[in-house]
């Protein structure tokens, strides 16, 4: 801590606070329809609300495309984090709780009834997400205890129920069987401020698990050890659980089901600075959140004029990583 | 726990090979490797009795005996077409996607189109069973093995689409309607063409779907119709068959018209309301259309009434009455 604190401590942080920055202005800056540099000042200096097709696509569909993804990345992220450290299981990712999955058939209940007026897909795929969340909860739930396999277990059960009645419901979609296989698959295309407005939802419960920093470090050596270092280590969990259900209800509504991204970023990460939280989260919510800009960067430009969906981007650049990470490990 | 990860590493090749399929699904009527082969062989008069040869756009020769009494269509443009040339009362059976004519409807079930029951196929004792491409090629081959004879319909534009008829009229035994069928689409389409053949290109861009927002690329009958009605298909740039398309492109390259299938998500209204879409000239002049997707998806003589429409939303002042 004495001659390399600052280095061990901060240099990350700050590191990826330059990455953040970077990928943020990159991500606006390029996209399938190119802008030049003056245009772009142009627009940002003059702000929303000009009807000119470029300022429209700079304001009307780059911007809370990019905004989103950034949101997305660092819920996954940082739920991916919280999981993985109260399940003691490095393959946990933000999907186990079952919260996804009850997410994808709202969605997809949204999506065939065609209902008017609002982004419903997104709106029940939040409400399914969270009624899951009720669901697993109460199963989990011993008194003021929560118990942590009962809620894996639960959450995996539902999963597949949900699973199995979105299968359902998707046979039975015909035309609209299109919208769901995309859903499913995990996509910024299309979204524009309404969905921004419900991801900013997220924003405080990113914050929450910085204030458990130290819980969270020292629970890590077992929740025996915790409870006497006087860790309320119940209500650690409760919240922290909490936290990492509803970014994951957020993130999986407004984008659907992105791969690997709640996997693989808390393992870069680790490996990168250490189990340290204080660092681990900051530099997970971050990077995070500028690996799903950057990803979805290559959605939008790799085969342009035409999409590819961001969460195959995601797991086909994260599966290679994830393996090369688990051998590395071995060694 | 870590039973979830093979099941959601299953779930993800499903849902790529469900993707996969649509794609082949949609592009059924599309992109055919196989050029349309010249109209015939075999016999030259179809109302000499004798062996009736025809080659299909499989590239396969089919040969039957003797016009077919009972045919089993397993793709909704052949039951349709069957019907326009007056053979719907030797169709046995159609599948459950089989939903025009609304005689169609009431005709026992072999399945539905991506899934046809080889079994019920079979029991329908049929004569010659009218099949279409993509996603039924393998169950050609297993309906062949069984005996049976398959015509598969896969044209890639309207000429193929009026050849195709042709053939199915020999073989069911009614080339007199066929002609008919086929006379009255080319008066459509030259008609068409005489109103709009000399007018500016429009740029038209064609949504199959809207979230995410699909297009109808190249080698597509929408293309082929776009091009015919005077349009230019901004789809196209985006590849073959029905790739997604980028909404900063679109608003880029501001078409002049668009035209949607219709749907609940795909109401004009809804459509200029879209985020970023009130900057469209289209939307701005109020040319946001939406058209029947049977009327220019299906390879049917029906393609010829969706060109007609298609060229009315092109090119409107054409079709205004003097």
């Amino acid at each position: 801590m004495t001659r390399s604190g600052w280095a061990n401590g901060w240099l990350p942080v700050v590191g990826v606070s330059g990455l953040f920055v970077a990928c943020l202005v990159i991500s606006l800056s390029f996209g399938p329809a190119s802008l030049s540099l003056s245009q772009l000042l142009h627009y940002v200096t003059a702000g929303p609300g000009d009807r000119q097709p470029g300022s429209t696509i700079f304001w009307q569909i780059r911007m809370p495309r990019v905004l989103l993804a950034f949101v997305v990345g660092a819920s996954l992220s940082v739920a991916g984090v919280i999981l993985q450290d109260l399940f003691l299981n490095p393959l946990t990712d933000p999907y186990v709780t079952g919260v996804s999955s009850g997410a994808a058939l709202g969605a997809t209940v949204g999506i065939v009834l065609h209902l008017p007026g609002m982004p419903w897909m997104t709106v029940l795929a939040m409400t399914g997400g969270l009624a899951t969340l009720g669901i697993v909860w109460t199963a989990a739930r011993r008194k003021a205890r929560i118990d942590v396999y009962v809620l894996l277990l639960a959450g995996v059960t539902i999963s597949y129920l949900a699973t199995a009645i979105v299968s359902v419901l998707m046979i039975r979609a015909g035309q609209d069987m299109h919208a769901i296989v995309y859903w499913l698959l995990g996509s910024f295309s299309g979204r524009s401020w309404p969905e921004v407005k419900i991801a900013l939802i997220a924003i405080p419960f990113l914050i929450v698990p910085l204030f458990f920093v130290r819980e969270m470090n020292i629970m890590l050596q077992g929740e025996k050890r915790a409870l006497e270092l006087g860790v309320d280590v119940e209500r650690t969990k409760r919240v922290l659980l909490l936290t990492a259900a509803v970014l994951t209800a957020v993130a999986v509504s407004v984008s659907g089901i992105i791969g690997f991204v709640g996997l693989v970023v808390p393992h870069v990460v680790r490996l990168l600075v250490g189990p340290n939280h204080q660092r681990l989260l900051p530099v997970a919510l971050l990077g995070g959140a500028a690996m799903m800009g950057v990803a979805d960067l290559a959605s939008r430009t790799m085969l342009a004029p035409t999409e590819v969906p961001v969460g195959v981007v995601t797991t086909f650049f994260g599966a290679p990583l994830f393996v090369y990470l688990l051998r590395r490990r071995r060694a | 726990m870590t039973t979830t990860r093979p099941r959601r590493g299953l779930g993800a090749a499903t849902l790529l090979l469900v993707l996969l399929a649509l794609i082949a699904l949609l592009g059924l009527t599309g992109c055919g490797g196989s050029a349309g082969t010249g109209s015939s062989g075999g016999s030259p008069s179809p109302a000499a009795s004798g062996p009736i040869t025809v080659t299909d756009d499989a590239g396969k020769a089919v040969t039957l005996k003797q016009p077919a009494a009972r045919v089993v269509s397993i793709a909704p443009a052949d039951t349709e077409s069957a019907f326009a040339l007056g053979a719907g009362s030797k169709v046995v059976g159609d599948t459950t996607f089989c939903d025009y004519p609304a005689a169609a409807k009431a005709l026992p079930k072999v399945g539905d189109f991506a899934n046809p029951s080889v079994e019920k196929i079979v029991a329908l004792r049929p004569d010659l069973v009218l099949a279409a491409g993509g996603i039924q090629a393998n169950l050609r081959s297993e309906l062949e093995n069984l005996g049976l004879q398959v015509f598969v319909v896969d044209p890639h534009d309207l000429a193929g689409v009026m050849a195709d008829i042709e053939k199915m009229g020999r073989l069911m035994g009614v080339s007199d309607g066929a002609a008919k069928v086929v006379q009255q689409m080319k008066v459509t389409i030259a008609a068409v063409q005489q109103k709009v053949g000399s007018l500016p290109k429009a740029k038209v861009f064609f949504e199959i779907y809207g979230k995410p927002l699909m297009a109808a690329g190249s080698g597509t009958f929408i293309n082929d119709l776009i091009a015919t009605a005077g349009g230019i298909n901004v789809g196209a740039q985006a590849g073959a068959g029905y790739p997604s398309f980028s909404t900063e492109v679109l608003i880029k390259v501001n078409p002049d018209v668009y035209v949607a299938v219709k749907g609940s998500q795909s109401e004009p209204g809804a459509i200029a309301k879209r985020p970023g879409y009130g900057s469209l000239k289209a939307v701005k002049d109020g040319r946001v259309y939406t058209i029947a997707d049977n009327l220019v998806v299906r390879p049917t003589p029906r393609l010829a009434q969706g060109l007609e429409e298609l060229a009315k939303m092109i090119h409107p002042e054409a079709f205004t009455t003097q």
